[in-house]
């Protein structure tokens, strides 16, 4: 009989059990109280947080459920993007959907609880699962505003690439798993691995499924050239579901990336290798995405289209470090991502509270908010120059530790690109910031945010400032993660 | 017996047609159908896998992978009901608001 | 050889009537066309020893899904004049093309595994009970609990979301009047 040892899955449990609390609560109760729900939703997610740190660490149900140091260190990034998701999100709770609220932070955290499944997926199936789990509710949720007709096609676009993606993943994993047959991802790695070394002509459905699986999740992570929904779908979607689009949900694939590709197809990463070698095919989607991102995020006029070729470059340099493939190379992913959270969460925050008050998402729009709100404009300043990777915020060290692995994997091409690119944004990003700072007055409204959305910003600053001078004890946690991969 | 790589092809081939199917329909009715075809396209593969390695775990495969393409045909009909009332149109072509 | 023109007679059904689905314009012949091809693929099921699947691929499918489209399609009323325009000549042609060029770049490469050993041979005996429902349901609740379990999950979100998307908002129509 396999091991259920269910100690592991507590938090998934709860965050689920909560998840259906909050949607009966909200329909069971007479007089709606939009923050009441939102306050109980972030307690959940606290909550949930508590109880990862209490169980933690092992394996269940035959292998298939992994609470290893990677699940654990992803799974804090999509409680705190759910998190910081539901706390921006107070205002356009009260102000644009009127029903059916309970279930908005109800999917929110299905969604999470889905992200986190993936991230301990040790098997295929298991890891398709937790990837529908994770997109379907933000399918539903892209959708949200339901008279909104950008929204609605916001969802719609999302559906119907999400699910075309999610065919063709289907499709890769189906190769993987007839190749290997085994659906456990580490009997895969030994048994593809024997198989290459016995089998004359594998070869070509080994690059068709690395290739399906690649675009499947290309699809997810938004890399180039799988990118092209993301702009529109982030544009028309509910701000705080942006950001939980763009950063809980590509973290999600980025583990899933980690799982399927460092760890089930460890040693193809390698020109020895070639035309099997993801290695250099990731390299090359990555520095498309680097010079693509950045520059249609150029000419972009909406703060929230900027912030999506923003994303897709930035997981261009996050795929720098995954190309790496090694210790360093998988730490400084994680840590990335960890950094990623709070600036870009932190950026559409702040979009949210501008958008609830002015109505507006234009960047030029922005013109003279430092005379409004000083605040705002300072915080949202720190989060465009972690963007950008300006020290010493954290987003410097985030992509100095991406850049020195793929250094130390041979890469150079690839750094110097990314480098180069990294100035490019520097413009859009520094756009906005000019904007605030320095347009010709423009009598903009004193943005009121609610307290919840303070706590956001708040936790975005500290954490970028935090982690951008004292980087230490979050990057050895994500160098620890890689022991799970042997390196 | 037939060989298993007559299925591997046929699946394929099916593959094939239902991506063709999403990329070219003008309708979204149908493109949600193409999908639900590549779904089993890619069911067919892992049968025919599951014979040849003698193992029913890609039975256990499909079997979950009915339960998750009748959640995606659930919610992408339900964005089409929504989408319908909104609109009036079911043609892919007349949903371009959102700037390229 | 009985087996093979079985196979040769299901494969064309189901590859013919995919190609009919996708050509339509009418959602209503699609759902038809992909309920045709559905079976036929449920007899390759048969033939690769996978009974109990291929009967839910007929029960679960063809009963459940796809008479749910049947169901929406009647729901939205569709008429002629939505479903688009007649397609041009070369609209249907590139359909055609692509479909093509998909299928011979995936034909092309599967040739090159199934020559191999490995595929091209017949596959081995399996056992008799190969397939059946206890074997397929020892393995879902025994080894594969875990990710039976989260299907469930995955259905419930299907169903909020469902409810919450197609749902009419009431209150919205009572504040209006």
């Amino acid at each position: 009989m396999p091991d259920y040892n269910l100690r592991l899955i507590i938090p998934e449990i709860f965050l689920f059990l909560w998840a259906l609390f909050i949607i009966a609560f909200d329909l069971g109760t007479k007089r709606k109280n939009p923050k009441l729900i939102g306050y109980l939703t972030m307690g959940g997610i606290a909550a949930t947080a508590v109880l990862l740190y209490l169980y933690h660490g092992g394996i269940s149900f035959n292998n298939m459920f992994k609470s290893d140091p990677l699940a654990l260190f992803f799974k804090v990034i999509f409680l705190g993007s759910a998190f910081m998701a539901v706390g921006s999100s107070f205002d356009i709770i009260a102000q644009k959907i009127k029903n059916h609220r309970g279930e908005f932070f109800g999917l929110v955290l299905f969604s999470t609880v889905g992200m986190m499944f993936l991230a301990s997926a040790g098997e295929l199936i298991s890891l398709y699962i937790g990837l529908e789990l994770t997109t379907i509710p933000l399918f539903i949720l892209a959708a949200y505003y339901k008279d909104d007709r950008i929204s609605v096609e916001a969802g719609l676009k999302y559906l119907v690439i999400g699910a075309f993606s999610s065919a063709i993943l289907l499709y890769g994993l189906s190769l993987l798993y007839g190749l290997s047959g085994t659906t456990d991802i580490v009997m895969m790695k030994i048994n593809l691995a024997l198989l290459y070394l016995n089998t004359n002509g594998i070869g070509w459905a080994l690059l068709m499924a690395i290739v399906m699986v690649l675009a499947g999740i290309g699809f997810k992570l938004a890399l180039v050239p799988f990118h092209m929904w993301a702009p529109d779908v982030y544009q028309g979607a509910p701000t705080p579901i942006t950001a939980l689009l763009s950063v809980g949900s590509k973290a999600a694939g980025v583990v899933a990336f980690m799982r399927i590709f460092i760890d089930g197809l460890y040693g193809f990463a390698d020109a020895v290798m070639f035309p099997l070698d993801w290695g250099n095919i990731v390299a090359v989607l990555a520095a498309a995405a680097m010079i693509l991102g950045n520059i249609s995020a150029l000419r972009q006029k909406n703060i929230k289209r900027m912030l999506a070729y923003s994303s897709i470059a930035q997981i261009g340099y996050v795929m720098v470090g995954m190309v790496a493939v090694s210790e360093l190379g998988v730490g400084s992913v994680g840590y990335y991502m960890f950094i990623y959270l709070f600036a870009n969460m932190g950026a559409f925050a702040v979009a949210t509270i501008f958008n609830d008050n002015t109505g507006s998402d234009s960047i030029a729009s922005y013109a003279g908010l430092s005379k409004s709100s000083p605040m705002i404009s300072a915080f949202m300043a720190i989060f465009l120059l972690s963007l950008a990777g300006i020290p010493p915020l954290a987003g410097f060290a985030a992509k100095f530790f991406v850049f020195a692995a793929g250094i130390q994997a041979g890469y150079t091409w690839l750094v110097i690109l990314a480098l180069l690119t990294a100035v490019v944004s520097l413009y859009y990003y520094a756009n906005v910031i000019k904007m605030m700072y320095f347009a010709p007055d423009n009598p903009t409204i004193k943005l009121n945010t609610p307290l919840s959305a303070n706590i956001v910003l708040i936790i975005g600053v500290a954490g970028l400032i935090i982690f951008g001078v004292y980087p230490e004890p979050i990057l050895n946690f994500a160098l620890d993660t890689a022991r799970v991969f042997g390196f | 017996m037939i060989p298993i790589g007559h299925f591997l092809i046929l699946s394929a081939m099916l593959f094939a047609v239902g991506a063709a199917g999403v990329i070219i329909s003008r309708n979204l009715l149908i493109m949600l159908m193409s999908i639900e075809l590549m779904l089993n396209a890619a069911n067919l593969a892992i049968i025919a896998f599951s014979r040849m390695n003698n193992i029913v775990d890609g039975h256990v495969f499909v079997f979950i992978v009915f339960a998750v393409a009748a959640a995606e045909a659930a919610v992408g009909l339900a964005i089409i009901i929504m989408i319908f009332r909104n609109r009036e149109s079911i043609n892919a072509d007349n949903f371009s608001l959102l700037k390229r | 050889m009985l087996d093979l023109i079985i196979f040769y007679f299901a494969a064309v059904i189901a590859v013919g009537a995919a190609v009919m689905m996708i050509m339509q314009r009418n959602p209503v012949a699609s759902v038809l066309y992909l309920v045709v091809s559905l079976v036929a693929q449920a007899i390759l099921y048969v033939q690769l020893n996978a009974l109990f699947v291929g009967a839910l691929l007929i029960i679960i499918y063809t009963g459940a899904i796809l008479v749910l489209f049947l169901f929406v399609i009647m729901l939205l009323n569709l008429r002629g004049e939505h479903f688009g325009g007649k397609q041009s000549r070369m609209g249907r042609a590139s359909k055609i093309a692509i479909t093509v060029i998909l299928f011979a770049e995936m034909v092309a490469i599967f040739k090159q595994v199934a020559i191999p050993e490995r595929i091209g041979t017949q596959a081995a005996a399996v056992a008799e009970d190969f397939g059946s429902v206890e074997m397929v349901a020892s393995h879902l609740f025994k080894e594969y609990l875990y990710p039976f379990e989260l299907t469930s999950i995955l259905l419930l979100v299907a169903i909020v979301g469902a409810v919450v998307l197609a749902k009419r908002d009431k209150t919205e129509k009572m504040e209006d009047a």
